[in-house]
């Protein structure tokens, strides 16, 4: 504690010295990072901690030091890409009656791959959270778009530690968001008919990408009026304002082709060079409504303005709107770090989301990082014991973290096919990169479990997956990884089956306590990072069998679905 | 539109009373809370239409000045530039009841042959313009600011919470269903599994304050690998439910850790419980186990099927099942889409119920649906958006069925009930419709406040639909 406490002096440009009238003490080592901080940190700011890359993170400085520098090389490196896999898929020519259905596979395979062994952890972690917020879904519109579907989620990735405004534009623009909440293809009003514009995505855009339902305080908390209800933050008639701004927009085809009309241009299916699935949606002027439109915070655009310059001044109302530094900045840190935010963190975070201090807005990079290193995400003390407020860990990342953990892979080089899961990851984990079954996510940044915690109005997004049905399938699979799954049986695996490399545990089977702790430095980042309760179990259970593979699945699965490993601390 | 039949429209809007056949329903407990179990066995089954039923194509008035109000409004027919409405001639004619229809008639949507079937046959009713309400609401109330309304009108996420949970603008965190289950946990307390059981998932509707639902999958509980009954395999289950038990009596650690750990351990146990007794669950002609490829929907009622044959084994008095289909949100492509959704709802309950015939359970078993909303009348080129009240089936052998109750408006933009766009606001609430199978599930009058905390403010706490 008081390393610490003199540590961050230090770090924030000293005390008042002129107390110390003789010469001052000794300076004090700064500690370094802990391997079970440097796990939490992991856990918060990758898809799983490993013990290669906790020591690397120690390696780069102390307490003080270490994390930014990790973060800071993380934000510049390049994002990686999931389309040139899909593309790659593609038979050429494309033959009458493929199934393009298919190649929404090499997606979610080479998301497992980037995720697994991607150098850019942070920014497809970031990528990975927004994409929970700018949720597009092959199940539905987009299933026969799989480069749509693949670019948008490379689009999350650009833009994850860049500009919000630059993100809401490339999203709203993308032709995946576009055929996904039906903006693309929009048409204006036709007077003498009941036709009007698609409320669609003028209504999503507001209500899960940029301010939500309801006016809040810069800390998140709701704002009431005098009879204590929430104030909305816009009704119909805005909804229909927006609405009208987003009509006109469709695939992109050259403004200069007389055959490129809005009734015409199709999504070009092929991989052709500059093809209309992976471009910017255009403006087809003609079907683009002309007359005023409401917005938020009291503003109208003015009638016969392009619809450019309307969309332009649409998406600065919404990014300018108060709301948008709390909204967002709560929802990063609960998928990133907590799901319950104290006040104040939120408040710290939006108050850099719209001033990150150089005048800029919607720094995300900024945002990340100081998320990622506020006194709530970095409790002081070498924690053992649960200090932070923590969340559950997605079904899908306690999957990742051991997949990482154990250098998983198969014989093929692929990197979790379908077949690992009985068909579709989202089968087994109730979530999978573009397998969102609607707009709304797997689970809501609100939901709250009945009892405990909805009882002390705390809310766990995640537990919304914890069904008995789905924990059975999760739990399921983690014994089929320990006991089947292992680079002990990697001979008689399908080349496509993704197995664990456990060939140290299995030197140390013998001995149910290196066992135990072998699995525990791997999983939860310390021997003495599990709980004695959880070890005494586990070693018995070890000690049940003499067979050595029996006693490494045993540990390996009683560690991972242990509540404790479950637990993001 | 002869003046009768717009007077006749026009009163049943504002009251909902003109359906409806009175308040009694077959059996009235005085009490929900009561000593005992109960002596016979009911279940509810709630289907609920993920994304929002444009269900103004489901049912259609086809009377002349009625339809035509409805196509104009719908901007004429499937395949006039951007019509929506289903061609007068395609729908299946349904002959109701009602005494006070005043000749206007109805049909259903081209593809629904099996609700056609059902409704003839008086095992299926209308519940025509339900939604969320917190009072009974006139357009001039609506427009008066201050008025109670629920919150976030036209939200999927924000409405479908309000029909799980009838909350209005409080911040209750139970469903009705749940509450139900809190209600009777006195009188089915030797059930040995919980009295709300999901098919399709995680749901508001089911969460009690005290009671929780049981979520299994949509063919039955998963069995648990790794464990048996012998040695190694023994001993495992029993660490599994040892650090389980473990993380639950413990105190230093979160309520994260807690709350994961009870799922577990609901888990182990209920599956072992659903499985011994799915061994003698029955199978149905009308939803067989092989041979046909049954949709995601019918396969959940297939197993909610084995489920209630299998009620004895498992203690069951009062069972709420819950499924789901989605794909409503038919902002694009409603014309080509609507078959599907409605068929496969149409064929997937008509097997249903052909099930429980089969094992002489229609008299105990009522499906009823629900849905986020129903759709704008207009059309934005290809589809509708978000709009308020809508259409609902219930289908049971104790439906007083073949009946229209509510009230249907008259499908014309600006007209008294449309709030815009041809958004209607309900004539009934989801209040009084889930009062009603409340009351007929076993919740006794007096506590239909607690089920449906809005129920006193509308004339009718029963609307009738349940003998």
């Amino acid at each position: 504690m008081a390393l610490l406490a003199m540590g961050l002096l230090s770090a924030c440009g000293g005390g008042d010295t002129a107390a110390t009238p003789s010469a001052p003490p000794p300076p004090v080592p700064v500690a370094s990072v802990s391997k079970p901080e440097a796990f939490r940190f992991l856990n918060q700011a990758s898809f799983g901690a490993t013990e290669t890359e906790a020591a690397r993170l120690i390696s780069m400085g102390n307490i003080n030091t270490a994390y930014a520098a990790w973060i800071d090389a993380e934000i510049a490196k390049p994002a990686s890409t999931l389309l040139p896999a899909v593309e790659a898929a593609y038979p050429n020519p494309v033959p009458v009656g493929f199934n393009i259905a298919s190649l929404n596979a090499p997606r979610v395979e080479k998301w497992f791959a980037n995720t697994l062994r991607g150098s850019d952890q942070l920014r497809g972690r970031v990528a990975w959270a927004l994409s929970q917020i700018f949720v597009v879904s092959q199940i539905g519109a987009l299933q026969n778009l799989p480069s749509a579907t693949a670019d948008f989620y490379d689009l999350l990735a650009r833009d994850a530690l860049g500009d919000y405004r630059t993100l809401l534009q490339d999203v709203t623009l993308h032709p995946a968001m576009g055929v996904y909440l039906s903006m693309l293809g929009n048409q204006k009003a036709v007077a003498g008919t009941n036709l009007r514009p698609d409320e669609n995505y003028a209504r999503e855009v507001m209500q899960l990408m940029s301010i939500g339902l309801v006016e809040l305080d810069l800390d998140g908390s709701v704002r009431r009026d005098a009879g204590g209800q929430p104030i909305p933050t816009y009704d119909q008639s805005i909804i229909e304002g927006f609405a009208r701004v987003f009509t006109g927009w469709k695939w992109a085809c050259p403004t200069t082709n007389p055959a490129c009309t809005f009734t015409n241009v199709r999504p070009q299916i092929a991989p052709l060079p500059g093809y209309n699935q992976i471009l910017p949606m255009r403006l087809y002027a003609a079907q683009h409504e002309t007359g005023t439109k409401k917005l938020l915070s009291g503003v109208t655009l003015p009638a016969n303005q392009s619809g450019e310059m309307d969309l332009q001044m649409a998406l600065d109302n919404i990014a300018n709107h108060p709301n948008v530094a709390p909204f967002m900045s709560r929802q990063l840190i609960q998928k990133l770090v907590t799901s319950n935010p104290s006040p104040a963190y939120v408040r710290r975070i939006a108050t850099l989301f719209n001033n990150d201090g150089t005048g800029r807005r919607g720094n995300l990079a900024a945002v990340v990082r100081a998320i990622l290193l506020d006194a709530e995400a970095r409790p002081a003390g070498q924690g053992i014991a649960p200090v932070a407020p923590g969340k559950v860990k997605e079904p899908l990342l306690r999957l990742t973290q051991l997949w990482r953990a154990y250098d998983a892979r198969a014989a093929s080089g692929k990197t979790g096919v379908a077949r690992n899961f009985g068909g579709g990851v989202s089968n087994v984990f109730g979530q999978g990169p573009g397998l969102s079954p609607s707009v709304f996510n797997f689970y809501s940044p609100s939901y709250a479990p009945p009892g405990e915690i909805a009882n002390q109005g705390m809310v766990a997004p995640e537990l919304q997956l914890a069904t008995e049905y789905l924990n059975t399938q999760v739990t399921n699979y983690f014994w089929t990884q320990a006991v089947a799954r292992t680079i002990t049986q990697s001979p008689a695996l399908n080349v496509d089956d993704m197995y664990i490399d456990t060939s140290e545990e299995i030197g140390v089977a013998a001995d149910s306590t290196l066992l135990v702790n072998r699995v525990a430095e791997r999983l939860l980042g310390g021997a003495t990072n599990i709980s004695p309760e959880l070890a005494t179990l586990v070693r018995a259970q070890v000690d049940r069998s003499t067979s050595a593979n029996t006693r490494v699945a045993d540990a390996v699965y009683f560690i991972a679905i242990s509540p404790e490993y479950t637990l993001q601390r | 539109m002869n003046k009768q039949r717009r007077k006749f429209l026009q009163a049943a809007a504002a009251g909902g009373a003109a359906y409806a056949f009175g308040r009694t329903s077959g059996t009235v407990y005085a009490q929900s809370v009561g000593v005992g179990g109960f002596p016979d066995y009911k279940a509810l089954v709630c289907l609920f239409m993920f994304g929002g039923n444009d269900s103004w194509n489901m049912v259609v008035p086809t009377s002349t000045a009625e339809y035509n109000a409805y196509s104009t409004s719908r901007g004429g027919e499937a395949g006039v530039g951007s019509g929506l409405a289903i061609p007068q001639a395609s729908l299946l004619p349904i002959n109701a009841l009602n005494s006070n229809l005043n000749g206007v008639t109805f049909g259903l949507h081209p593809s629904m042959t099996g609700m056609q079937s059902l409704f003839e046959s008086q095992r299926a009713a209308v519940i025509a313009n339900v939604g969320p309400l917190i009072r009974p609401t006139t357009k001039a109330q609506y427009l008066t600011p201050g008025w109670d309304l629920p919150p976030q009108l036209f939200s999927h996420n924000d409405q479908q919470d309000q029909w799980h949970s009838l909350r209005g603008t409080s911040l209750l965190k139970s469903g009705w269903g749940g509450r139900v289950a809190d209600l009777l946990a006195a009188r089915t307390a030797d059930q040995q599994l919980p009295l709300n059981v999901s098919l399709a998932g995680q749901t508001y509707f089911q969460a009690g304050l005290n009671a929780r639902p049981y979520v299994m999958g949509s063919t039955g509980a998963t069995t648990f690998a790794g464990f048996g009954t012998t040695g190694v395999n023994l001993a495992r289950r029993q660490t599994f439910d040892a650090i389980v038990n473990g993380t639950l009596a413990s105190t230093s650690n979160t309520a994260y850790e807690r709350s994961y750990a009870s799922v577990q351990q609901r888990a182990v146990q209920y599956a072992d419980r659903v499985n011994t007794a799915l061994l003698a669950g029955r199978s149905f002609t009308a939803l067989p186990d092989s041979g046909v490829t049954l949709s995601p929907l019918a396969t959940q009622l297939r197993t909610v099927a084995k489920m209630i044959s299998v009620r004895s084994s498992l203690a069951m008095s009062r069972q709420i099942f819950f499924v789901s289909v989605g794909g409503f949100d038919t902002h694009d492509d409603l014309l080509a889409d609507q078959p599907g959704l409605l068929g496969g709802v149409s064929s997937a309950v008509k097997s249903f119920y052909d099930a429980l015939t089969e094992m002489s359970m229609e008299q105990s078993v009522t499906l009823f649906t629900h849905s986020d909303f129903a759709r704008t009348l207009t059309s934005n080129g290809d589809g509708s958006d978000h709009a308020w009240g809508g259409l609902q089936f219930v289908v049971g052998g104790a439906v007083r069925g073949r009946t229209i109750y509510g009230s249907y408006p008259l499908l014309q933009i600006g007209s008294p009930q449309d709030v815009g766009g041809g958004r209607f606001i309900p004539a009934v609430s989801v209040d009084q419709y889930a009062s009603t199978l409340a009351n007929w599930f076993g919740v006794a009058d007096a506590d239909l406040g607690s089920i449906a905390p809005s129920i006193n403010n509308f004339p009718q706490r029963n609307l009738g639909f349940m003998m």
